[in-house]
Formats: structure tokens, C-alpha cells, sequence
């Protein structure tokens, strides 16, 4: 019972951070029709830069903060220069995106040196809790509240504010929204860095939790988040949440009773929702 | 009267295929103007080139006096252009009071005037204020386009077939509420329903093959037999 | 005989005839080797082509199917004896399941947006990356194995030679398949999917053979890499040889068969130097970031590739411009 406590919240921690990163994906998606390879060298970018300033000032928030300023430039970089030419066309979407994506990793490398890094986390997060016979280590629990705050601050924002309609609506119809005087390229450029930071301050939130940084991660951990959006429904947000909450406990699970398959048993859930539902389990109305 | 709108020899492309040859009309102010001629004789684009939302690869769309051929949907939109599209464009997901507000620029006296006004118009929005947009039955969602196009202090309202799929009886509320609007703003309306658009328009232009061939003022549209057979196909 | 080819087959059949007299001027054994990689990686690049030049299709994971072929053959002549035909039931084994996986992938994903091809395959890359990694006493792990080779094979002449003829053979075979009327309803499909399939064609069944093809003809790449290392390890699941083909069938020129050729000539060359540069300065071990670099500036504002845009240059028909790269999406 005390292990299957546990597993729920490794796998819910590592739910809410593939969260952050396929939120953006999914909202660029859904929003832009682009699919960004290049997602995965955010999350690097925001783990480094974060970890580097987290390290130099010796304040945890300091690196959050410093992660999702540079997810915000990187952002806007991307949008501009990389994804702005190619608007329209997924073939060359997909094939840039993926190039500048080896460009970022490897950047990486050039500015923090090609080794991993050990990161630890900072001393109010610590330790654990103690409820009875279960241990709860603090640090996977922040991660699981940043991921709600995060979750319920956008859902207000969607709900709530004209700039969450107009997004909403932009999933639903661009050409309407144009029609009705909203400049759309700049809510593109807008969601696309927030987006990016979303996934920098997976990237940093990250580091603390996995105790290594290393530039292939991006890659790697994108995958996961590629499972989720599809899983969700791309374009989907609550279904990026669900989605990304099931692959995580999941993949804790799997990593605990059968280690070799937990990537396996989360491709599987995927090819599953390819042949039986292929709009995601919480389709976008077109 | 003044022209508000003025389209000059204007040529459109979608894709390859050339579809405006030649439109030419200017739209007056004040006035309930209507597009006319067969399917696929190019109203709707030419609602779409005005909106810009499909380019202009030749000829000058003039509106208030300033050449707007090419620009942006959201600069046009700006400038007091709204369009009513064919399908009402309604976000679906969103409900009745967030369409709104999505095309609500700024809330103010005016706009709150404005928005009471055609809620009284159109009773229903009021009523399912909170149900979502592709809930509502198609006279409905055709009250909630205009309602969102009107919503803004826009002069000029390019409204493409409003009594597509309707309802004879909506399709009298529809035709009814335009000619409340008509006091307030200017509209270019496409519609294939002739009564309708014999009874709110006060001048006509026909589109055939993506050109205007015939234009002139309703009223003597309305015993011309021959041009209705010739362009309309009704006899 | 000749009479009844083109110009065209004429002279790409003279060059694959100097190619074979090349051992005996070419002796030095590095130079060699590169012009087996560059034989090697022209066959898998030439898959790929089919894929995204020919029907608009992108694979992130085309190296699963390559690593196949290397696998099923290493752990033929591990298992078993190096003989010839133990390689001959290597190649059987691995065309068969690179058909099996490219065919399911297809069939799972084709139907869809391109994105979930491009996701899956990605994905499924990755998961036959750790199988091979976690299944150690079948593969060896990251540490790989080595291994000896059929004894026709030990002459590295031999290896050119059967490189050499494999890449001409599949080279003229793809490019009668992608001249048939089974390639045009490909080109077909990759400028107007909607088009194809209102004319009646089930569009589902043509990209999911040419994935079929195309993952077969990257598993035999995969058989004749690993026969030129006579050693294996995981990285022939890295995403890195994703990355190579699809920036040799971009650079040399989608849709064209003898542009991912030149592509792979020029990458594998620019391999060959720039690691060479890394003494120089460090930057040069940061090769990627070139590479990155040289990619998107070709997918912006190059799209045709080297071939491509000679072409379009030579031939200067107005349907070239917007053709390939350009015409597919949206």
C-alpha cells in the first residue's frame, strides 16, 4: 500500500512535468497548426541556463526565474526566425524544427561544456514528510503543486480573460478571429513563448528531480510529451493534463515492477489511442 | 451619396485558379447593397477579398477614401469592416457571451449600448448566454454572427447568406433585423434568396464568372424578368 | 541493348562502370572505406527519398529500420556461422521485419496528419534504441560485439564491389518504380492527397507500400553497414542517422534518387574532414551544430536541393518551382 503510495506520486511528479512541456506543444499545435520538434531544446535550455544561475546566486527561485526568461527569448527567436518563414507548410515545419532542435542541444554543449552536471535540490525542498508509514519527499510534491498552480492559472486564463478567448478561439477558427480585428501573428508569437517557457520551467524543475542534467534529455523526454499530445488530443489542454498524468504513473510504475518496458507500455497506450480514437481522448473541434 | 467602399477592376486568385476577372461596384453609404448571380460566380470571394482574407492580385479595393486592397484581415477589421461568413465562423466551444467577447474590442458605454441593442434584437442570445456556440440551432448561430460583426462600431457589414439552411420563418426574423440595422451601418449583403434580398436591398450588383455584368437599383431589378432569367436562373 | 536506353541511364551506368575500376587506382584503405560508407549511406538515403521526396512523408525514425538489417544480420553470424548463406537468411530476416514494423507504423499513422508519422516513428526509434540497449545478451548492449565475416567477404574489395553493385542495382529499380505509374500516383499524392484520393485511388494503401519499400531498402543499407564494421553496437538506432539521411536527401535534392546520392557523398566527406578538423579547434567537434546550422538554411531557402535546382534551372518549367519541398503540406 506505502509502495503504491509512493509510485502515485513519482509518477504524478513526472506526469506534471511532461505536463508543462506538452502543454506548450499542444497549444502551439492547436493554435498554429505546427508541430515543434524543437520543443525538446527548450527544456534543455531552460534546465541549463536554470541550473547555471541557480548555481551562481544560490537561489532556487532565481534559476526558476532565470529558466523561463530564457525559455520567453528562445521563444521568440524560434518563432521568428525558424517557424515564421515556413508557416503553412508541415513538411518544412517538421524538417526545420527538428534541425534547429540539434542546434540548441548542441549548443548546449559549446556554452556548459559536453558533461553532465549533478544538481541538487535547494535546502527548503529537501528532505521528506512522514504521514504515518509513508515517506513523501518534498521535492516531488512542489514539483506536483507548481504543475496544479500552473494548471488552474492557465485554465483561469482560458476561461476567464479576453486573451484565453481569443486563443480558444484561434484553435476553433483563425481566419474569424482575424476578421473580428485581432492581429493573429501576434497571438502566435505570444503562446509560443509561453509555451517555451512552460518547457524551460519543465527543464529546470527537472534537474533537482532526476539529480543530472545532460544536453540528450530534451530529446528524450520530448518523446514522452509527443506520447501525451497525441494521447490527449493535440491541441487539447485538460487533455494534455490527463494524458500526461497517466503516461507519468505509468511510466513510474512500469519503471518499478518491469524497468525495460516502461517506455514500451507508454508507446503501447499511444498505438492504442492511434487505432481507436486517433483525434485523442479529448478532441479539439475544428 | 457617398461611396463608403469602392471596388475598382479587382482580380483574385485562389490557388491557381483565377477566380475574380473583374469586379468593379462601389457600395454606398447608408445603403443595403446586395451581391447577386449563380453559385460559383464569385460572391463569396469577393466578400473575402474585401475582408482580405484571399489576396488581390490586381485592381484597388478603396474604403473611406484609402486603398485596403492586401492588407491585413485585423487591420481591415479595424478600420470598421465586419464580416458575417458563410458558415457564421462561430467558435463552437465557446459560449454565446465569450464569442462576444472575443469580437468586443473594448467595453465602454458605447459598446455596452451597442450590445444591449442587439440583444434586444435578438432575444435569444440573451436567453442561452451561456450555452456553447455550436450548441445553438443554425437561425441562432446566424443571429450570433451578426450580433459579433455588429457588436463593434463597424460602417460597414459584408453579411454572406444569411438565410443559408434556414427556416422560412427564421429566415423572416433574419430579414427583419438587418433592416433594424440598416439606420446604423452600411451593409453588402451576398444572397441567393431573391425575396429576401429584394425586400431589405435598395441596390443590386450581379457577379457572373467573376465579373459584375449588371448593376442597378433594386426596385427595378424586380420587374426586369428577362436579367433575372439570364443571370438568377429564375423565372 | 544500349539503343533502347536513355541518355540518362547511359551515363549513370558509365559511372557506376569507373566506380568498379576505382579500387584499382584508389589503394588507400581510409579513402576506400569512405566510398563504402558513401555507397552504404546513398542506399539508405535513396529510402528515405522515397518516403519524403516522392510521397510527403517524414520519418524521424528511418534509423530503426537500418538498425534492423545491422542487427539481424551481426547476431546471424554471431549466433550461427559467418557464411554466405547465413548473410542471405540475414537479409531475409531483417527486409521481413523492417516490412512488418514499417508496415504497421504505416498503417497506425498514414491516414493521419503528417506530424503522427514523423511522432511515431520518432517514438518507435527510440523504443528499439533501449530494447537494444536493455537486451544485452542478444546484442551486447551499448558495448556492442564483433564479429567474423562469410569468407568471400574478408577481401574489402569484395565489400566495395557488392556496396557498389547493391547501391546500382536498387539505385536503377527504385528509379524504374518511382517512373511507373505506381511513382506518379505517389508524386501524385505528395502534391494533392485530396486530389488523388476524390480520383478514386485508395491513397492509404500507396503510402503505406512505399513506407513498406522504402523501410525494406533502409534495412539492407543496414546489412551491408554493418558487414563494412564487422561490428555492432546501439548506435545504429541513434537518431543521429536520421539526422545524416534526411540532410543528405535534403541537400542533394528530394524526389530526385541521384541527389540523396550526392548528398551522401558530401556528408560523408564533410565527416571525414571535419572530424579531422577537431585537432584544430574544438569547434570542429561541434559538428552538429553546422550541420544544424546548413540544414535549416537548405530546408528555407533551398528547398530543392542540389539537384532539384539545376533542374528547375535547366528545365525552367513553371510547375518545378513550387514542386517538392514547397508543394507538399498545408
Amino acid at each position: 500500500m506505502d509502495l503504491l503510495f509512493v509510485l502515485l506520486i513519482n509518477g504524478l511528479a513526472t506526469g506534471m512535468l511532461i505536463f508543462l512541456l506538452a502543454a506548450g506543444l499542444t497549444l502551439i499545435f492547436g493554435l498554429m497548426d505546427v508541430l515543434n520538434f524543437a520543443h525538446g531544446g527548450l527544456f534543455i535550455w531552460g534546465a541549463y541556463s536554470g541550473v547555471w544561475m541557480y548555481h551562481v546566486t544560490n537561489s532556487f527561485t532565481v534559476g526558476i526565474a532565470a529558466a523561463i526568461v530564457t525559455g520567453l527569448v528562445i521563444g521568440l527567436v524560434t518563432e521568428k526566425v525558424i517557424i515564421r518563414p515556413v508557416y503553412g507548410n508541415h513538411i518544412q515545419q517538421i524538417l526545420i524544427t527538428l534541425g534547429f532542435m540539434l542546434v540548441l542541444q548542441e549548443l548546449i554543449k559549446v556554452v556548459f561544456g559536453p558533461s553532465q552536471k549533478a544538481v541538487a535540490p535547494p535546502a527548503f525542498l529537501e528532505g521528506s514528510f512522514m504521514v504515518g508509514d509513508i515517506v513523501l519527499i518534498k521535492y516531488r510534491l512542489f514539483i506536483i503543486l507548481i504543475g496544479l498552480v500552473v494548471f488552474f492559472v492557465f485554465a483561469y486564463i482560458f476561461k476567464q480573460t479576453r486573451i484565453g478567448l481569443i486563443v480558444r478561439a484561434g484553435v476553433m477558427n483563425k481566419e474569424m478571429v482575424q476578421s473580428l480585428g485581432i492581429n493573429i501573428k501576434l497571438v502566435f508569437m505570444v503562446v509560443f513563448m509561453v509555451g517555451a517557457a512552460l518547457a524551460a520551467l519543465s527543464g529546470i524543475l527537472h534537474a533537482p528531480y532526476s539529480g543530472v542534467i545532460y544536453a540528450e534529455m530534451g530529446l528524450e523526454f520530448s518523446i514522452l510529451a509527443f506520447i501525451v499530445v497525441i494521447i490527449g488530443g493535440m491541441g487539447s489542454f485538460k487533455g494534455s493534463l490527463v494524458a500526461a498524468l497517466l503516461v507519468g504513473c505509468m511510466q513510474a510504475f512500469m519503471a518499478y515492477y518491469v524497468p525495460s518496458l516502461s517506455l514500451a507500455t507508454n508507446m503501447l497506450l499511444m498505438v492504442i489511442v492511434l487505432v481507436f480514437r486517433p483525434q485523442g481522448l479529448f478532441p479539439v473541434k475544428g | 451619396m457617398n461611396s463608403l467602399l469602392k471596388l475598382n477592376q479587382v482580380e483574385a486568385y485562389i490557388n491557381q485558379y483565377h477566380i475574380l476577372h473583374n469586379i468593379s461596384f462601389d457600395v454606398r453609404e447608408g445603403e443595403v447593397n446586395v451581391l447577386l448571380g449563380r453559385n460559383g460566380a464569385g460572391k463569396t470571394t469577393t466578400l473575402r477579398t474585401i475582408m482580405g482574407l484571399n489576396s488581390v492580385s490586381k485592381g484597388t479595393i478603396t474604403y473611406e477614401g484609402e486603398n485596403i486592397a492586401n492588407e491585413k484581415p485585423h487591420i481591415i477589421a479595424n478600420k470598421g469592416i465586419g464580416l458575417v461568413p458563410e458558415d457564421q465562423g462561430i467558435f463552437a466551444d465557446l459560449t454565446v457571451g465569450e464569442n462576444m467577447s472575443v469580437a468586443m474590442k473594448q467595453e465602454n458605454a458605447e459598446s455596452t449600448k451597442r450590445l444591449e441593442w442587439v440583444l434586444e434584437l435578438f432575444p435569444d442570445l440573451k436567453k442561452f448566454w451561456r450555452k456553447p456556440g455550436g450548441q445553438l440551432s443554425g437561425g441562432q448561430k446566424q443571429m450570433l454572427a451578426i450580433a459579433r460583426a455588429y457588436v463593434n462600431e463597424n460602417e460597414l457589414l459584408l453579411i454572406d447568406e444569411p438565410s443559408k439552411g434556414l427556416a422560412p420563418v427564421v429566415v423572416e426574423k433574419v430579414t427583419e433585423s438587418i433592416q433594424q440595422m440598416k439606420d446604423q451601418t452600411t451593409i453588402l449583403l451576398v444572397e441567393q434568396n431573391f425575396l429576401m434580398a429584394s425586400q431589405i436591398g435598395d441596390r443590386f450588383f450581379i457577379i457572373d464568372n467573376g465579373e459584375t455584368v449588371h448593376h442597378g437599383e433594386m426596385e427595378a431589378l424586380k420587374t426586369d424578368k428577362a436579367m433575372m432569367k439570364t443571370y438568377l436562373g429564375i423565372s | 541493348m544500349l539503343r533502347h536506353m536513355n541518355k540518362g541511364t547511359v551515363i549513370y551506368l558509365l559511372m557506376f562502370l569507373l566506380l568498379t575500376l576505382l579500387p584499382l587506382v584508389v589503394t588507400g584503405r581510409s579513402m576506400q572505406f569512405i566510398l563504402i560508407q558513401i555507397f552504404v549511406f546513398g542506399i539508405f538515403a535513396m529510402s528515405y527519398d522515397l518516403l519524403l521526396g516522392y510521397t510527403g512523408i517524414i520519418s524521424f525514425g528511418h534509423v530503426m529500420f537500418f538498425g534492423i538489417g545491422a542487427y539481424s544480420t551481426a547476431i546471424m553470424f554471431d549466433r550461427f556461422e559467418p557464411t554466405v548463406g547465413y548473410l542471405v537468411l540475414a537479409v531475409i530476416v531483417g527486409v521481413v521485419l523492417a516490412g512488418i514494423v514499417s508496415f504497421i507504423a504505416g498503417i497506425l499513422t498514414l491516414r493521419l496528419k503528417s506530424h503522427y508519422y514523423a511522432m511515431l516513428t520518432l517514438a518507435l526509434a527510440g523504443l528499439f534504441l533501449v530494447a537494444a540497449e536493455k537486451w544485452t545478451s542478444f546484442t551486447g548492449g551499448n558495448d556492442g560485439f564483433t564479429f567474423g565475416l562469410p569468407d568471400i567477404l574478408r577481401d574489402s574489395n569484395m565489400i566495395y564491389l557488392l556496396c557498389l553493385i547493391s547501391l546500382a542495382l536498387l539505385f536503377f529499380g527504385l528509379r524504374r518504380l518511382t517512373a511507373s505509374p505506381f511513382g506518379k500516383v505517389l508524386m501524385a499524392i505528395r502534391e494533392n492527397e485530396q486530389r488523388v484520393e476524390s480520383l478514386g485511388y485508395h491513397v492509404l494503401h500507396y503510402k503505406v507500400v512505399a513506407s513498406v519499400v522504402s523501410g525494406v531498402v533502409a534495412a539492407y543499407a543496414g546489412v551491408l553497414y554493418i558487414i563494412s564494421l564487422r561490428f555492432v553496437d546501439t548506435s545504429v538506432f541513434a537518431t543521429d542517422f536520421t539526422i545524416d539521411v534526411l540532410l543528405m536527401t535534403i541537400i542533394g535534392g528530394v524526389g530526385t534518387l541521384i541527389g540523396p546520392l550526392i548528398g551522401a557523398g558530401l556528408v560523408e566527406f564533410a565527416h571525414h574532414w571535419l572530424s579531422g578538423l577537431a585537432d584544430v579547434h574544438w569547434i570542429f567537434e561541434r559538428w552538429i551544430i553546422l550541420y544544424g546550422t546548413v540544414y535549416i538554411l537548405v530546408v528555407i531557402f533551398f528547398p530543392l536541393g542540389i539537384v532539384g535546382t539545376i533542374r528547375a534551372k535547366l528545365t525552367r518549367h513553371p510547375l518545378r518551382k513550387r514542386n517538392d519541398l514547397k508543394g507538399v503540406g498545408s
